[in-house]
Parts: structure tokens; C-alpha cells; sequence
């Protein structure tokens, strides 16, 4: 069995696809988990940071906090998409399988999230315009966004 | 469609690798948010890059085989490596919003950048598959040609399945895990012929039969050894019947070819032919070495001087009381794989010396271990003293 491996981007045109990688899970609240789609995760910040030229990465889920950086992959991901292939009964491969693998994408940096996150807040069962006001005033966290049912947790694993 | 294979996704991945000092930016899962099991990350070493953006890879096996990706000339095991992070997959695009390009390019036109840019999550990757540089497995090759070596008095005609265990070109990229350049090596390390269509081993008895008409001839008309004229050599054994491309798979395999002004000439291998008649001589069973250089030395072509230094890794000596043995252990008809070749030799012989052993590993070539990574990994080495040579045993 053959599975042919095709790129219709052309040399070297594959579009960029971004990561962002953390630690452990985002869950949604038990009431939305089913339907997530569209839905907000979190908040990215990019912050100039004085000590170095790499700037640093905030990411804000519900209430908690993460930092990280941006990273250059030392090899490079490629994004395959598994599809029916178009030429399966031709002449040049006459028992191959039905499928193709396309190239649609390349990832070449991520934005990491090394670190266990910070809570932003302790507290649990805080309302959710208790949240806000939180946030609005906190004076790590400039963001200011409607915390809503779409409010993602980060549940830990043990790592 | 159109939009998903132009990297319109509208899943904003710009914007965040992108992302400027002193802002920020909201993250979402997209509207197509999902499984997505028919999304794979392949992680590919920059120099593989330039073969799998040209259409030039190709991943082989059956599906009770590992799978392989294959270039043009490599062959690469493929690993899957899971993660416990939560990695978000975020596709390239300019996110679409409602009411984009359509229904709002008539009343303004610059409606676009009004929208807030939402970059959107459309799979957490659990895994990717990692590239590990392999041999080609070309042991399969071996038993699949193997199944119906070709014959000299083979009757294709009268054979109904005429075509059952024959195997085209296109049938071993099918079937064999290696790139088309290893296979195109391991035929040619099989003295493979292509013929009428199919690749066949040639059958060693008629093998040694135009080897030794290439030879008888050779005699009868005073043709040199070391510069046959091969279209003189194929008209002469056509004429006797043989046939073209067998007469030139012999030459390719007893010779080299050595061209000279326009016509091409072939000169006989000493080393090839005399192990020819070595096993000719030695045949399945064992004989006493003394004997067994007599009939040697007497049967090769004139000219030719057999050196039992040219049967490494093809015979195995025995001594039994004052006399030496020898009989044919051919590293050819042993496994390729290095776990197998050891099992191999260790239940030929539970202890080798490294002058022996030798001959049989030096064909090994596994990508990142040396020979001396090879015998650690599958064998245990024993040296009594340090003036002895010393011994490996299985592990």
C-alpha cells in the first residue's frame, strides 16, 4: 500500500499555522462543555519586556494566569489533512489506498506556556461580575474582557 | 472549499505570531472546532522539507507493517509522540466574520478593519509523528523474488498462472518498505533482472550455465577476460539461446564494465567468479579444506587465482581433530535486520571470534549506531585475558 504525501502550496508558499501550548487542560464549565465552538478561551498579551528583546506572552484563562514565549521549533511541524486521493484507480498506483495526505499547513514557532499558571483569584464561587471588577482593577492583568458562559477553567493534571 | 485550500480558514494564526509588544488579542475555539482526526502533524527535519512540498514522499507497508515515509532516496520510520500539553492548533486566515466581503463591499469598503481579529483553536493535538532515518527492509524483497526465480527452461506459455509471484515495478513500491532508490540498489544487490516486465532473481544453475558459456566461449573464440565485447558476447550465447538481458545480468554480475571508445567492454571480477567456483565446489554439505582447494584452484578459469581470502562472510571453517572443514554460510542468505542477523549467527554458532564474526556484521548499517554501538547492543563480549582474543556470545 502506497499513501502518497501531496503539497499544493508550491514551493515553499505553505501557509503559516500558529500553536499556542500549555500545560494540562482548558475544560469548559459543565453546562457549555458540549458547546464550545466559537467560544472565547482566553485573553493573549504581548508584553514588551526591558530585560531582553524576546517579548513575553500572557495568556488569561478564566481566572488564572500563564506566562510564557514565543519559540522557534527546531524542526519544523507540517499540517497533513487526510483525504480521499483523487487519482486512486489510476495507472500509476493501481493498488493504492483510497487515501492521500495533503500539506496544508506549516508551523514553524509556537507560543509556549512552560509554566504552571498563576490564580489570579482563590476564591471560588465569585459571581461573575465579581470576576470583572477583579480583573478591571487587578493590577497585574490589563485586560479587560466580559467573562461570560463562555468562561474557560484550567484544570491540572499532575505533571 | 476553495476558501479552506487557499489557507483561508479564519483561524487568525497571523495575528498571533504576529502579535506586537503592548497588545493584545482574544483567543476562541472556531466554529469548526473538533476531533479533527483527519489532521496529522509531521514533524520533518528542514532538509526533508524540499521533498514533501514537491509531491516526492511517499509512505509505504502493509497495514500489518509499521508504516514508512519514503523520499526519493531515504526511508524513515514514523513515530507518533504523544503529548500531555494542551497544544492549540491555530490555521492561517483572515478570520471571517459575518457580514465580511460580500454583503458589505458595496456600501464600504473598508468595513474589515473594523472587525476585532479573533484568532480561533480548530484542534488540541494530542500527538504528532516524528521522522526516524531507517534501513530500507529489503528482506521482503528477497523472499518475494525468491518465490520463482527465473529459469532458463521456464515455459511461461504453458503455465497457466503464468503471472502468480511475479512482481513489476510498480508491485514492489507496493509491497517493499524502502524509497525507489534502495530498491532499485537491493534488486541490483540481488543480480535482479528486469524480464518481460517483472523483476526476477536468475536462478543460481543458470547463472553458472552462462557464466561458464561466457567462459567456454571466451576460450574458443580468445577473448581476454578483463575486456569481453559485450554485444560480441550477447550475439555469440543468443545464437545458443540464451537470452539478451540474462547474458548482460551475468556480466553485470561476474563483471564490471570498463568502456572504451564507443563500445562497451566488460571485465570479469576474479573475486566474484572464483567464489562462483568455490560454491560450486563446496556445495551443500562439508569437506576437508585440502581437498576442497584442490577442486577450487583446478576449476577456475585460467588466469584467475583463487585466495581463500575471498570467501569471507560465504564459508565457515570447522576443526575436527587435526583436519579443517569448510562449508558454505553464505551472510547473503542471513536476515538483514540486526536482531534477526544475530539470532541468526548464534544459533549457528553459540561463539564467535571477531575475525570470523566480522564478515557477517559489516554489511549492518543501522542510521545512528555504530558496528561497536551493534555488538554492545547484541552481544555479550568475553575476554578472559587481555592477550586473547576476544569472544561474542548472545545476549
Amino acid at each position: 500500500m502506497q499513501i502518497r504525501v501531496k503539497c499544493n502550496c508550491g514551493d515553499g508558499k505553505c501557509s503559516e499555522w500558529a500553536i499556542v501550548e500549555l500545560q494540562g487542560v482548558v475544560e469548559s464549565q459543565l453546562a457549555i462543555s458540549d458547546q464550545i465552538n466559537g467560544l472565547e478561551i482566553g485573553h493573549l498579551c504581548c508584553s514588551s519586556s526591558s530585560s531582553s528583546s524576546q517579548p513575553s506572552y500572557i495568556l488569561t484563562v478564566g481566572y488564572h494566569e500563564l506566562s510564557g514565549t514565543k519559540v522557534q521549533l527546531k524542526k519544523p511541524l507540517l499540517v497533513l489533512q487526510k483525504k480521499a486521493a483523487a487519482d486512486a484507480a489510476g495507472p500509476e498506483f493501481p493498488a493504492s489506498s483510497a487515501v492521500e495526505l495533503e500539506v496544508i499547513g506549516i508551523i514553524r514557532q509556537k507560543i509556549l506556556f512552560k509554566t504552571r499558571p498563576k490564580a489570579l483569584i482563590s476564591r471560588k464561587n465569585i459571581s461573575s461580575s465579581k470576576i470583572l471588577r477583579f480583573l478591571a482593577t487587578g493590577k497585574e492583568t490589563f485586560i479587560i474582557r466580559q467573562p461570560s458562559k463562555d468562561q474557560m477553567l484550567l484544570s491540572f493534571n499532575s505533571m | 472549499m476553495e476558501g479552506e485550500t487557499n489557507g483561508g480558514w479564519g483561524g487568525g494564526a497571523e495575528s498571533v505570531l504576529n502579535l506586537v509588544p503592548g497588545s493584545s488579542i482574544s483567543i476562541r475555539y472556531h466554529s469548526l472546532f473538533g476531533a479533527h482526526d483527519d489532521f496529522l502533524l509531521l514533524e520533518a527535519d528542514e532538509a526533508l522539507l524540499p521533498d514533501i512540498l514537491h509531491n516526492r514522499v511517499t509512505i509505504r507497508g502493509q497495514t500489518d507493517e509499521e508504516a514508512v515515509l519514503c523520499t526519493p532516496s531515504a526511508t524513515y520510520a514514523m513515530k507518533f509522540v504523544g503529548t500531555s500539553n494542551s497544544v492549540f492548533l491555530i490555521p492561517p486566515g483572515e478570520p471571517i466574520l459575518p457580514c465580511m466581503k460580500d454583503t458589505c463591499n458595496d456600501s464600504k469598503s473598508n468595513t474589515s478593519a473594523v472587525h476585532e481579529v479573533v484568532p480561533s483553536v480548530i484542534k488540541v493535538a494530542s500527538s504528532n509523528m516524528e521522522l526516524v532515518l531507517v534501513a530500507p527492509r529489503l528482506d521482503k524483497l528477497k523472499s518475494l523474488l525468491n518465490e520463482r526465480p527465473y529459469k532458463l527452461d521456464e515455459d511461461v506459455e504453458t503455465d497457466f498462472q503464468h503471472n502468480r509471484s511475479l512482481y513489476r515495478w510498480q508491485d514492489l513500491l507496493e509491497q517493499i518498505q524502502a524509497s525507489e532508490q534502495e530498491l532499485r540498489d537491493g534488486l541490483k544487490a540481488l543480480s535482479a533482472a528486469e524480464i518481460d516486465g517483472f523483476w526476477r532473481i536468475i536462478d543460481e544453475k543458470t547463472m553458472d550455465e552462462i557464466l561458464n558459456m561466457v567462459l567456454n566461449n571466451s576460450i574458443l573464440h580468445g577473448w581476454p577476460l578483463n575486456a569481453l565485447k559485450e554485444d560480441e558476447v550477447v550475439s555469440v550465447l543468443e545464437a545458443d539461446g540464451y537470452p539478451r538481458n540474462i547474458t548482460l545480468r551475468c556480466l553485470e554480475t561476474f563483471g564490471n564494465m570498463v568502456e572504451s571508445s564507443g563500445c562497451s567492454l566488460w571485465s570479469l571480477d576474479e573475486k566474484k567468479v572464483c567464489l562462483r567456483f568455490a560454491l560450486q565446489a563446496v556445495g551443500g554439505g562439508k569437506m576437508k579444506l585440502e581437498i576442497f582447494l584442490q577442486k577450487w584452484r583446478h576449476s577456475v578459469p585460467s588466469g584467475m587465482h583463487a585466495d581463500l581470502k575471498m570467501l569471507e562472510g560465504e564459508v565457515l571453517y570447522e576443526k575436527l581433530g587435526f583436519e579443517t572443514w569448510i562449508r558454505a554460510f553464505r551472510v547473503s542468505a542471513l536476515p538483514s535486520t540486526p536482531a534477526e542477523r544475530f539470532a541468526a549467527l548464534f544459533r549457528e554458532r553459540p561463539r564467535w571470534n571477531w575475525k570470523d564474526l566480522e564478515p557477517y556484521i559489516r554489511d549492518l548499517h543501522v542510521p545512528g549506531l555504530s558496528s561497536e554501538g551493534l555488538l554492545i547492543k547484541y552481544t555479550r563480549r568475553s575476554q578472559p585475558s587481555a592477550d586473547v582474543e576476544p569472544n561474542f556470545s548472545a545476549r
